[in-house]
């Protein structure tokens, strides 16, 4: 069973939580039972809701690349809960399984990655395995891919989703019938 | 939660909710989380105080001299074990 109960919907929509609610269902992640969760510390929910929304769906980064990047680094926190979850945007635009389970596995010698993505997806895998390996020459690579606001927009994105993922990871939620 | 969070099971949040409620364990779960994460991102980012500190406006470099590579406090970071003659 989960260790902490999340609030009832009918408890939510009264707190107000009807627009992120309604935004978690559109995208799907994350869903509705984070903001349930979360709602428990209301200046959280929303504060949260809202960093984890937009370092995702929004920004300038290619959506379906975070969307790869942000289930490995869900696998690699042992969070059950958001590695099952999937962005609706990211298969709406053509994002597979396939190239999901590529993206959390030997991703370097993958020809469906570009050199970019390949970065991108090294920079979350060392982040938090090897952060001293991120280091200026790291960096450096980086700005041959991306503009310094979205080498920021990626950092700032694994930071986030990394985190919630470590703290939901603890919960023991239910997951859905997507993969994991 | 940064270093084991597979310890962090069932039994370890009924220990918890001895003294803290539901809503506490929530706010300090996501406050760790929120951490860990912006942190270690931070920490690759190789920044340092822009204040010495004795209030100093002071360039990354200098302040790297003062701070030294280990983590310490701002308000006692010259005294801690940073290079002294940076400091001056």
């Amino acid at each position: 069973m989960a260790v902490v109960e999340p609030l009832s919907r009918d408890d939510a929509d009264r707190a107000g939580f009807g627009p992120m609610l309604a935004e978690a269902e559109a995208l799907g992640v994350p869903d509705d039972l984070f903001v349930r969760i979360m709602g428990h510390v209301p200046g959280y929910a929303e504060a949260l809701h809202d960093a984890l929304h937009r370092s995702h769906a929004l920004g300038d980064v290619d959506h379906s690349l975070k969307e790869i990047i942000r289930i490995r680094l869900a696998r690699q926190a042992g969070d059950r809960y958001f590695a099952a979850l999937r962005s609706r945007a990211a298969a709406d635009s053509g994002l597979d399984e396939a190239t999901i389970e590529a993206g959390s596995g030997d991703f370097e010698a993958d020809p469906r990655f570009s050199d970019a993505e390949k970065w991108a997806l090294r920079y979350a895998s060392l982040m938090f395995t090897a952060p001293q390996s991120v280091d200026k020459a790291f960096y450096d690579q980086g700005k041959t891919h991306y503009t310094e606001a979205q080498i920021m927009e990626l950092g700032s994105f694994i930071a986030f989703h990394y985190g919630m993922q470590l703290f939901m990871g603890t919960l023991n939620l239910p997951t859905g019938d997507q993969g994991s | 939660m940064g270093t084991a969070p597979e310890t962090i099971d069932e039994a370890f949040y009924e220990d918890l909710a001895r003294h803290y409620s539901v809503e506490e364990i929530v706010e300090l779960g996501a406050f760790i989380g929120f951490n860990v994460g912006f942190h270690v991102f931070f920490g690759t980012l190789d920044f340092y105080p822009m204040f010495t500190p004795d209030g100093r406006l002071v360039s990354q470099e200098e302040s790297r001299r003062v701070y030294g590579d280990k983590p310490i406090s701002q308000v006692s970071g010259a005294a801690a074990g940073a290079d002294p003659e940076a400091a001056e």
